[in-house]
């Protein structure tokens, strides 16, 4: 009788383990639509703290709902997931064909190249696409068609904290890696566990800040062809650099494991002298309210022989995926995401920069963010080439070991060769 | 042990050699076909969320696939190829059979000192067993990350207390970054292993512990067997099969063991903390293909253990 039981109960178990499995393939394989109801997915990074008034969900929700009052028969479902866990997370995704109709966040290329991603004029008025910033809208191009949608932008610069350089009696800031290593030096000798210069290069972000020092020593990710030059002469002068102001102390330990997130904190909290950011670096220091506005500034950021002129900028991406065939309902949604009051919105509340040029004009005499919109025009971006995301992620993987104790040149030769090996 | 007498069974064989003659071929197919209704489930349960699986991982693993899930085409052994070629790979699987034997004969050192301590009776006995249940029943993650905390290199308890103690010299220092420097932080996280893995093996020894009769160790006293003695001769030779199941169970959970390592380092600085389950997990963002044919080779290495595990006790398991 036991036996009997355990054996019905097998029975269901298996049966329901069958119909799970049915239903869950079913799911993902259906078109979002039916009834002329149309259910679009968004999946989207998250520029806050989740769980927080400033998560980026709630920015997103708030669109979503305007957005379905004058739509009725669209619904938007946002997700939204912090910048660490984005790419594993929207991976996991795609590799379950589970296919979002809208991504934010991830460059554009690879889908353009799959032939899954809908053309930017194919899902964006004209007057929107000609407001976009020219620098970074090219940035969404494959095979010189348009893709990609720059929804928010930035450019980096170097963060110091005045009260720290006054009293490790520091006048200026750097303007080259020499006059860099002499005052972290300073700094760090100033004790109570004080950084010098913060080097971000966890898996946050490793990317934006290896490629910031590159920059400095006139090197890159590719050279003008396209082609991938990780381990260039230039790019190991960066590197070999770095190892120097880790190996003296001038960092914080172990870089290769430390995010930019606790770096900005940090910063935000008066322990760090010098750290390359983005304008988001801005209220993060006002929430902690250790610094006064007169304790931090920014300076352009230092290269070997004098400022970098061509800082890094990023934008990141707005793609639409076409597997749902929803071009009209994707269309209307971002002509109507576009509006500059949500551009606004955004910049405001995570400080980061614009990507129309309307809503950029008029932040150019901003005190604070004057100076990154004016670097916009001569900054340098990440490569386009399609395979740029994988890369990207094999960089913020490894490339951290490049400053504590494996040699730069075979760090940087092994993810030359990744990158070459993976088109 | 086969206590029951010699007689009936020949009798009862012969029966069956006597029924047997008198078959035709169609009845005895039915009569083996007979249990079949009742193990099918099992079968169509172990075929489905077993074997199938592992079908598909295999497949996956010889196809070219891109890490957004596009499949293009037929991959042969290339995957495998880069696989081997890989400079990583050396490391992680001799750092995985470290992690594993390090982690599980740790655990098994601790648990039989404890379940020892736990079959005498004292006061607050009880108390002392539902407290040791704690760390098993947490979510191994929240474990991990509470863990990760307190290692932190500005202002993390542990820290803190070892500044105060003298260890630490300065925060934020090298020393005081114990999840960044790759062999502190191997430690550190094979302490949290051990701290999650022992709760089980515990109980497991424990519920070997009680089963022992006490007749047993009455005669070893009579006869004037010492502690020492008694232990080595009674306790553990009893305690065998318990034993080899708490190995067994530790030693694939160990092996398969993901959240500590993910949550505390990510498995870096580049992959010099990742087992090879980490190091898969890793792979799978940007080569789904290498990583279908690491997860072959992980489930080749587990079958491995089980395999060379239960011939090396064939004997014990059967007397269990």
């Amino acid at each position: 009788m036991k036996r009997r039981l355990a054996a019905a109960a097998a029975l269901g178990l298996s049966a329901a383990l069958a119909l799970s499995a049915c239903s869950s393939s079913s799911k993902t394989g259906s078109s979002s639509s039916s009834g002329g109801q149309v259910t679009l997915h968004f999946f989207g990074a998250d520029y806050g703290t989740a769980g927080t008034s400033n998560s980026t969900q709630i920015y997103w929700q708030d669109i979503a709902t305007a957005f379905h009052k004058q739509n009725p028969n669209i619904t938007v479902d946002i997700q939204t997931i912090d910048w660490n866990d984005f790419p594993a997370k929207l991976h996991t995704l795609l590799q379950a064909k589970n296919y979002p109709d809208i991504i934010e966040g991830d460059a554009p290329q690879a889908y353009a190249q799959e032939g899954i991603a809908y053309k930017a004029s194919d899902v964006l008025s004209q007057s929107t696409l000609d407001n976009l910033i020219p620098t970074f809208a090219k940035q969404g191009d494959y095979q010189g068609v348009e893709y990609g949608i720059p929804f928010t932008t930035s450019t980096r610069a170097l963060y110091y904290n005045t009260k720290l350089f006054k009293a490790a009696g520091i006048a200026s800031p750097p303007t080259t890696w020499a006059e860099l290593k002499t005052d972290a030096a300073k700094i760090a000798a100033l004790g109570n566990s004080t950084i010098g210069y913060g080097m971000p290069l966890g898996t946050e972000e490793a990317q934006a800040e290896s490629f910031m020092w590159m920059l400095g020593a006139g090197g890159g990710y590719v050279n003008s062809g396209g082609s991938y030059t990780i381990n260039s002469a230039a790019n190991l002068t960066a590197f070999n650099f770095m190892n120097t102001l880790v190996t003296a102390g001038d960092t914080e330990a172990n870089p290769g494991t430390v995010n930019r997130a606790t770096l900005w904190s940090d910063f935000a909290a008066g322990t760090v002298g010098m750290v390359g950011g983005s304008p988001a670096v801005v209220p993060i220091i006002q929430t902690a309210g250790k610094l006064t506005s007169s304790d931090w500034a920014t300076a352009p950021f230092p290269g070997e022989n004098g400022v970098v002129s061509n800082p890094l900028g990023v934008d990141d991406q707005i793609v639409a995926l076409n597997v749902h065939n929803d071009q009209g309902a994707i269309q209307s949604f971002l002509n109507f995401a576009y509006q500059d009051t949500y551009q606004a919105q955004f910049d405001k509340e995570y400080d980061l920069l614009p990507a129309t040029t309307s809503a950029a004009d008029a932040q150019e005499s901003d005190p604070i963010f004057g100076p990154f919109v004016k670097a916009i025009p001569t900054s340098s971006s990440y490569p386009v080439n399609a395979n740029w995301s994988d890369v990207g992620t094999k960089i913020k993987q490894t490339i951290g070991a490049a400053v504590d104790g494996t040699s730069p040149s075979t760090v940087l030769g092994q993810i030359q060769q990744f990158a070459q090996s993976d088109q | 042990m086969d206590t029951r007498p010699a007689a009936p069974v020949e009798a009862r064989q012969d029966a069956v050699v006597a029924a047997r003659i008198h078959q035709t071929p169609g009845r005895r197919l039915r009569r083996a076909l007979a249990p079949l209704p009742w193990l099918a489930p099992a079968v169509a349960l172990i075929a489905f969320v077993v074997l199938w699986p592992v079908w598909e991982m295999f497949q996956t693993s010889r196809q070219h696939i891109n890490s957004y899930g596009f499949n293009l085409g037929n991959y042969g052994w290339t995957n495998y190829s880069t696989l081997f070629a890989d400079p990583n790979l050396g490391s992680v699987m001799l750092r995985t059979v470290v992690w594993t034997l390090a982690i599980v004969a740790a655990t098994m050192l601790i648990s039989l000192a404890l379940a020892q301590l736990l079959n005498r009776a004292f006061p607050g006995r009880r108390v002392v067993r539902w407290a040791l249940i704690a760390p098993w029943a947490a979510s191994v993650m929240m474990t991990a990350i509470v863990f990760r905390w307190m290692l932190d290199p500005n202002n993390g308890v542990i820290n803190v207390f070892l500044h105060q103690i003298g260890v630490v010299k300065e925060f934020n220092g090298s020393q005081a970054s114990w999840l960044g420097n790759p062999n502190d932080a191997l430690i550190w996280m094979m302490v949290v292993a051990v701290f999650v893995s022992v709760p089980f093996a515990t109980y497991a020894l424990l519920a070997g512990l009680t089963s022992i009769p006490s007749e047993v160790y009455e005669a070893a006293r009579i006869d004037g067997a010492g502690w020492w003695r008694t232990y080595r001769s009674i306790t553990i030779p009893l305690l065998r099969p318990a034993m080899l199941v708490a190995v067994l169970i530790n030693l694939m959970n160990v092996f398969n063991s993901f959240p500590i390592i993910w949550t505390m380092t990510g498995g870096g600085p580049d992959y010099q903390t990742s087992t090879s389950t980490v190091y898969m997990y890793s792979l799978k963002q940007f080569n789904i293909g290498e990583s279908g044919a690491l997860s072959v080779v992980n489930f080749g290495v587990v079958i491995l253990i089980v395999l060379v595990f239960l011939r090396a006790n064939r004997s014990t398991l059967k007397e269990g």
